[in-house]
Parts: C-alpha cells; structure tokens; sequence
C-alpha cells in the first residue's frame, strides 16, 4: 500500500505541524520503525519531549493514526513524520508478522475499522515542500541586542528567584500557623487548606512545590485515622527542610526541580554533569495518578538489571487529564537495553531514554537480595540521608509474603523473622497474592506504606502495579 | 533514636496535635539543634527532626496478629508458557462472563495447562472450572488453617481431612472404579456435610448411575434438603422408577396440556402433541410441571415407554413445548432416552437438532460431536452453539468448518452492514475458537479476517490463543 505526500499534506491540520514533522523525520528519532505490510500498518516509537518515546500507529487503509503524545493537533507532528518516512523512505521499516500488543489494543478499540480512507482535509494553505525546506540559517544577532536579551534573562531568573523567595516564606508562615493551630484541626480541614497555600506558591512561581501541597491531603487520606498525625508531622517537615535547602542552595538543579520548574529534555541532555547509564533494564511497573491541579502524572519504575546493587530509574511524564487515558510507551515486565541520562540529583531516580538500543529476553532479577543486610529498609535510610525532602524510595524486598492483620488490611512480611519486620501495604492488595512465596519484590516505601511494583515468587514474575 | 527522645518525639507529637508551642517538651539535643531567636522558626526546626526521626527511626509496628494463608498449592498441569500469557488475558478480558471464561480456562486445560493464578483464579464457589483446579478451589474455599491433608484413598476415618472440592474429585474417581463403596461412604458421611457440600456429592451418583443405587436415592426422599430430594427423584427416573403418585406430582395435570393422537395409515402409531394453551398463565403452569414431573411418570401416564414417548412427540408444533420436554429429558430421563432422543432429532436435522443441545451435558463425546458437526455443516443455526454446555473443548477440524455452507454463512455475516448479523457472525467466531483444533483456528482466523473482521478484534482473542497453545506434550488433557 502506497501513501502519497499529498495525503499527508491534506491530513496536517497546518503548516506548523508540517514543519514540525519535518524535523522529525530524521531516522534517530525513530528508535523502532516497524510494519506489516499485509495488514497495512505503520507503527514506530518516537523519542518526543516527554521521557518516554512515543508509540505511533498509522493504517495505511484508512489514514486512521493514534500518538501516545499529549499534542492536541490531529494528526500530531509524530503521525505526520512516520507516514511521510513511510512514503519516502519506506525501507527504514522493519516487515514483522506479529503486530505488537499495544497497535493490537489500538486496531481493536477503534470505532469503525477497515473503513475507505476518510476524505482528507483541504490542502490549502499547506506545503509539504515548504515544509521539507531547511530552516533559513538564522540572522546573526547584534552583540548589543544579544547582551540586552542576556541581561533581560538574568533579570527574570532573578525576578524568579524573589518570587520563589517570597513564597517559601509564606510556606513557613503556613506551616507555623498549622502547628500553632494543632494538626488535628490541619487533618481533619487540610484539603482547603494545602489548596489555599498552593494557590499562593503558584502565584509566586513555586510552583512545583504547590503541585506537591496540592497532593498532601490525598496521601493524608489513604492513611488510617490514628496514623495521620504523624503524617503530617512528616509531610510538613520535609517541606520545612526542602525550603531551608533551596535558600542555602537556590541555584542547585535539583532543589529547582522540586521548587519551581523543571529542567527541559534538551537542558538534560545537553549537561555533560548528568549520569548516564547504559545497561539492561526492566519494567517494574506504572504508577499513575491524576493530580489535582489536573495533569497526570505517569511514572514508569525501571530496575537495572546488570547493576550488583539494586539500581533504579523512574520515567516521569506529566500531560492534562483532559488529554484522556494514554498508554505509555512500555508495559510491565518489558526488558529492553538503553542508555537513560539521569536529572541530575543526590539520589539520581528521574531519568530520560537517550538511546534505546533493542530488546532484552525476559529473566529473574539479579540476586540482590543475598548480599543485603536483614534490615530491608537500609537503603531507604541511604536515600533520606541524601534527600531527606523526598518521600518515595524504591526497594527491593528480600524473600517474604503477603500477610493480613486483623483488619484484613496487607502486610509484606519478612520469610526469615515472620514475627519481626514487616511493613504495611497500600491499598489493597489481589487475595492470590497471599499464597505465593516472594523471592523479592520491587516497591515503592514513602515511610508509612509499600507501594507494590512487581515480584519474583515461585509462580514467576507478578506484576503488582 | 534512645528512650528519651522517644518520648520526647512523643510529647511533641501530642503537643502539636493539640496545637501551640511545643520547644520546651522537645529532649535536650533537640533543643540544642533547633534552636532560634524566632519561637516559629524554633518550632519549624522540631518539626523537621522530628519528621526525620519518624521517617528512619521509627517504622509501623507489626501486629502480632499477622495471618499468612497456606501456600497456594501447585497444580498438576504445568502453567501456561509466560509468552502466551498476554494472548490468555485477552480472551479473558473479552470473555464478558464467568460461562465464557469458564471456556477459556477449559480451552487451556485441554491442551494440558493452567493459568497463571494471577490471570485467573477461580472463586470458591466455581463449579465449571475443570478439575485440575480443585486444589486451588479448596485453598479458597479454606479461610483458615490447612488441613492436615492426606495422602491416603479416601474413606470415612480421613474424610474431614479432605477440602471439598478435593473430595468430590476423590469421590468421582472412586465411583468410576468402585461404585458401591463410593456410594456406602456418601451414605456414611454425607449426611453430615451441609446441603451445600451434599448437593455436590450426591449428584456425583449419577457416575455409573446404576439399580444397585436406588435404595440408597430413596432413602434421600427424607432429606432435609429440598434440593437433594429432587435430584435423588430425577436419579431415580433415569433408573426407572416411577416417583409416588400424590398431590406433589402432578404428572396428571401435565398429561393434560398433551394431546394423543393417531397417525400413519397402515401402521397406525400413537402421537404426541402439545394442546394449545389458552393464556399466559396456562403456558407458565405447564412450564413449572414440565419442571417438576419426571420423563418416566409421563410416558407411564400414557401407558407407553419412555423411547415410545419420545419417537411419538410432534416436535415443531410448539417451540416452547419442545423446549421443555427437551430439558425434562436431560433432567430425568434414562441414559436411554436421552440418546434415543438425540438421535432422533439430529437425524432429522434442521432447528430439531437444536433441541438436542439441551441434552448435551448427558451425551457421550461421540454424540456431542455428531450434533456439534452437524449444527455446523447446517450453518443456519450455528450461533446456538453458544448455548451449548459440557462440550469438550479443541477438536474440531477444518474439515468440519469447510464442509458445508457454514463458512459461506459466516462470511456473510462478517460483510453485513448492519449490526446484528454483524455481532452474531462474531459470536460465532468466538464459539469456533472454543471448539477447534490449534491447526484450525490459524486458518480459521485466516478466513474470517479474509472476509473482513479486522485482524485485531477482540472476538479473535480465544482463537489466536487456540492457534498458538499447541498441546503440552508431557501432560494429558485434564
């Protein structure tokens, strides 16, 4: 099936996504170009801005396309790249048999399948061609205008700083009126409250410490009654210690992250500082949540499989919930070689893929667990001596089980000291698991609950996220 | 963290809970490290040790009370390849209910797997789940500790160290090799067990249903189970023995609602028809007697034999009639009748045979795939086959799908442009992929997607499983 650049210039829906797909349809950026002619499909994975590639799907039947990237032009720029290389370069792609599950679930979801080609949208006022022209080199700038445009940046950065300043003060006003006032008032009325706060560390360019206040009533509520206050107490002093680390360190990438804003894509590949590394890695599971402020944050916790001590890495995207449901570029339990430049950080865990570089056949795990000490929790203490503002530490768990108290509420509990350690499980947690032997388990401690990621068990490996 | 911060960590806690200035309940080094010339900064200071020392020095407490369940025991069957996991949850995601799953996990059993239980498990109270998953129903059933367990044949000294569910399949395969001890150890410890484990095990009499087992079906006729006594009646009908005339079987009232007739002209023969009914209400109580009254006391109401009856009834008069007798028959009837029946109406093919699925359950393998081929071979009914229960599972060829007009049919319906044909045709896809051999469902999906159901409909699900579970070799189809 052959496909026509006039046809992609009719699907873009303007010039800019055009110019856009254009830039893209260099063969670096498709990590995976694959099709099946028979069926008439192009798919492919592209390295977008987010950390994640994007899964691109297009049906050569029909023009029916799907992107995984939050863009809200249809077709987006991705789409438009890989059906233009599938028109001009359709070598670039792989032939395979087997469409993978993620194009299956998309083929099976879509509304009316096997259909003609839609009529595509005018063409007017685009051009491929146009598109396809490189950029004009831009002017070479006047020393004067470039040192007035330094000197305006350095004038925001510092107007920011102010700002940012003059926030953390009112947090810790905040939090002294919370203590002054008792936590048990701060519990039961915290949700207004941390919104209110929130609202006025947006308005002073904090603003990734307002999504954080904004979250605090919901972590507040998964926790039983009497385990609240302490909670809180906990959940306040960080934000104590995050505010007195950025006044002592404003410019330190990663205290901005948490503070203000975040890094971009290029400004993390680009720093010859940050830590990449190339191995083998896992899927051990999403972790997807709908904040309040109305983004989604997805995160995709990946276990290195060739370190000698347990070495992570989470993939952290955010895109409105209005977006809808998308499904992230792996799936728990995929094995795939890569190199992940990491945000840089005095316990590195956020990270990019850089360079995917093909698949890994499915195993078990490293044994990290042999060589740990009995106290599982050791290398969360590690983690919140180096960051003692964070909350989520990944851990392995050496050999245990699930238990239920009398509540009926779960427990993953040590198989060597069944009367010793034990810690509490989030959620609930899917009955079959209480009769499987866990030889490890990945999980998520944030100080009062284990989050389940994934286990090695004498059943194989379980996807618990 | 030492006994003094300890209680000093508490102290703050409770002061803060409170609310107000907590610095001089904090210990000593605390103190020493918080302190400020602001009391709000010195507070804010406490509370970012304090929050240091909950998170590192402190963790939840375990209760003492922590219950563990017994290990979930191994199956028989080795567990599906990980690789054809994901094509296992597909056709369990798109099987809309326990029936259908039930085909599914069937399906895999039959090529000598189980699922992963983390794919499927079934619930206590799962009837259809094959029986290489009996320990996993005991271990759900089983709450509390495990029992003992045995390793021994099952008798009336060890049976309460037997799960239910590990019972019934000790039980079963005891009346298969020794009916009478089997029966003698129902009648020993089964009065005993609850209606609801009873139920269970008395059906378990209809393995090598036999007259050495009337005494036993109609001492059942005391039991305190409505239930029970009813199937210790249909038991006994299968066996021939008329059930007690009185108010409570009102066979009299049923022959009523049925016709005698005569036909034939030079051998006159007796028939049997449904009279017209004349309301709603009439049709339901004939319904409920149908119900209630017994193939043997209906025909013996006519003074002819149970076959007589059968060979005699005017099926196609009245559809709902048909359909009741039909299940009177797999209820009650002898192994005789039930086969006479069955052969009778696939032998005259067409919508009759349809009747035939109602007896299913009770036919032998080469019966049920008599009817199952022809059904297909006659393609116009074909989606009724998803009615049908007890079918094995995997063994129809190509051939059979080829040899007739059923694919024709099929394709027909996949091409329709309206709805229903549309959804009928793949309700049928999905039936198929139960019912054919691995070799047939990769060409099966061949044809259908050739005939335009899109190569990813989840109605292909059971069949792309179908295709790629070849048989375990080492193990035998449970």
């Amino acid at each position: 099936m052959q496909l026509d650049l006039k046809t992609i210039e009719a699907l873009a829906p303007d010039q800019a996504s055009l110019g856009a797909a254009a830039k893209l349809t260099k063969r670096s950026n498709w990590p995976r170009l694959e099709t099946n002619e028979q069926l008439g499909l192009l798919w492919g994975e592209c390295q977008g801005s987010g950390s994640n590639p994007y899964r691109v799907a297009f049906d050569l039947r029909d023009h029916g396309y799907k992107c995984t990237c939050p863009s809200r032009k249809f077709p987006c720029k991705h789409i438009l790249a890989l059906a233009w290389i599938g028109a001009t370069a359709p070598t670039s792609f792989a032939d395979v048999a087997q469409t993978p599950e993620w194009v299956n679930d998309w083929l099976g979801r879509r509304r009316k399948p096997g259909q003609q080609p839609a009529q595509a949208a005018n063409a007017e006022g685009k051009s491929i061609d146009a598109a396809a022209q490189p950029e004009e080199s831009a002017p070479v700038e006047d020393p004067v205008a470039a040192e007035r445009r330094e000197a305006a940046q350095r004038k925001r950065a510092e107007d920011t700083r102010s700002s940012v300043l003059a926030a953390l003060d009112e947090l810790d006003q905040w939090i002294a009126d919370q203590l002054r006032l008792g936590l048990a008032g701060f519990v039961d009325a915290c949700s207004e409250r941390c919104r209110r706060i929130a609202a006025r560390l947006v308005d002073l360019k904090a603003t990734a410490l307002a999504g954080r206040i904004d979250e605090l009533p919901a972590r507040l509520m998964a926790l039983r009654g009497e385990e609240k206050p302490d909670a809180a107490i906990r959940e306040l002093g960080k934000l104590v210690l995050l505010a007195k680390a950025w006044r002592a360190a404003p410019d330190d990438a990663e205290l901005k992250r948490l503070v203000s804003t975040s890094e971009t894509r290029e400004q993390v590949l680009a720093n010859p500082d940050a830590i990449q590394i190339e191995s083998d890695w896992e899927v051990l599971g999403e972790k997807i949540e709908t904040r309040r402020d109305g983004l989604v944050s997805h995160a995709t916790w990946l276990l290195d499989l060739k370190s000698a001590a347990p070495r992570f890495a989470v993939l952290l995207d955010f895109f409105p919930a209005s977006a809808g449901r998308r499904s992230g570029a792996f799936a728990p339990g995929d094995r795939f070689k890569a190199r992940l430049v990491f945000y840089p950080s005095r316990n590195p865990l956020r990270a990019l893929v850089a360079e995917r570089l093909g698949d890994v056949s499915p195993g078990t795990w490293p044994d990290f667990a042999s060589g740990a000490s009995g106290d599982p929790l050791t290398f969360y203490a590690t983690f919140q001596d180096g960051t003692p503002w964070l909350s989520d530490c990944p851990i392995i768990l050496p050999a245990g089980a699930i238990a239920l108290d009398e509540r009926d509420s779960a427990w993953w509990q040590a198989a060597s000291d069944p009367h010793g350690i034990a810690l509490p499980v989030a959620g609930t947690v899917d009955r079959t698991l209480l009769g499987l032997d866990l030889a490890a388990t990945a999980a998520l401690w944030n100080g009062a609950r284990l989050e389940l990621l994934a286990s090695q068990s004498n059943m194989g490996r379980l996807d618990l996220s | 963290m030492n006994e003094p911060e300890q209680a000093g960590l508490a102290r703050l806690r409770d002061g803060w809970i409170s609310g107000g200035a907590v610095f001089e309940l904090a210990p000593a080094e605390w103190k020493d490290v918080a302190a400020a010339s602001n009391p709000d900064e010195q507070e804010r200071r406490l509370l970012a040790i304090a929050a240091q020392a909950l998170d590192v020095a402190l963790r939840p407490a375990a209760p003492k009370t922590l219950k563990r369940r017994p290990q979930l025991p191994m199956l028989a069957l080795p567990m599906l390849p990980d690789r054809l996991r994901p094509l296992l949850r597909a056709a369990l995601k798109h099987a809309v209910d326990a029936r259908r799953k039930a085909l599914v996990v069937r399906l895999v059993a039959s090529r000598g797997f189980v699922t992963h239980p983390m794919d499927w498990m079934p619930a206590a109270s799962d009837q259809n789940a094959p029986d290489v998953y009996a320990p996993w129903l005991d271990w759900q059933a089983s709450a509390e500790q495990e029992r003992p367990g045995s390793a021994d044949k099952l008798n009336a000294d060890n049976w309460a160290d037997f799960y239910p569910a590990a019972r019934r399949l000790a039980l079963a395969a005891m009346r298969c090799s020794e009916p009478a001890a089997a029966r003698q150890l129902l009648e020993a410890k089964a009065p005993a067990e609850s209606a609801e484990i009873r139920l269970p095990l008395v059906e378990l009499i209809r393995i090598g249903l036999g007259p050495d087992d009337a005494p036993y079906l109609k001492s059942l006729a005391a039991d305190r189970s409505g239930k029970i006594r009813e199937l210790a009646g249909r038991m006994l009908a299968m066996l021939g023995e008329h059930g007690e005339a009185g108010a409570d079987v009102p066979v009299a009232e049923l022959a009523g609602f049925i016709e005698e007739g005569k036909a034939g002209f030079i051998r006159r023969r007796t028939t049997f028809g449904p009279a017209k009914t004349k309301s709603h209400a009439q049709e339901q109580r004939r319904a409920e007697l149908f119900e209630l009254c017994n193939l043997v006391d209906l025909a013996a109401r006519f003074g002819v034999t149970e076959s007589d009856f059968i060979t005699g009834w005017q099926f196609g008069a009245d559809n709902n009639a048909d359909i009741f007798l039909s299940r009177m028959v797999a209820a009650s009837g002898s192994d005789a009748a039930v086969a006479h029946m069955a052969d009778t109406l696939i032998a005259a093919g067409g919508k009759a045979a349809l009747l035939v699925l109602q007896l299913a359950p009770r036919l032998d393998t080469g019966r049920q795939r008599v009817l199952v081929r022809q059904i297909v071979k006659d393609a116009q009914f074909s989606g009724a086959l998803s009615q049908a229960q007890g079918i094995e599972a995997g063994w129809l060829g190509w051939d059979d799908l080829s040899n007739g007009r059923f694919l024709a049919t099929l394709r027909n319906g996949i091409a329709a442009k309206e709805d229903a044909p549309r959804r009928a045709a793949e309700d049928i896809v999905e039936t198929i992929g139960y019912l054919v051999t691995a070799p047939a469902a990769a060409k099966f999906i061949d044809e259908v997607v050739a005939a335009g159901l899109p190569p990813a409909s989840p109605s292909l699900g059971l069949l792309r499983l179908n295709a790629a579970l070849t048989a375990n070799p080492s193990q035998s189809a449970r």
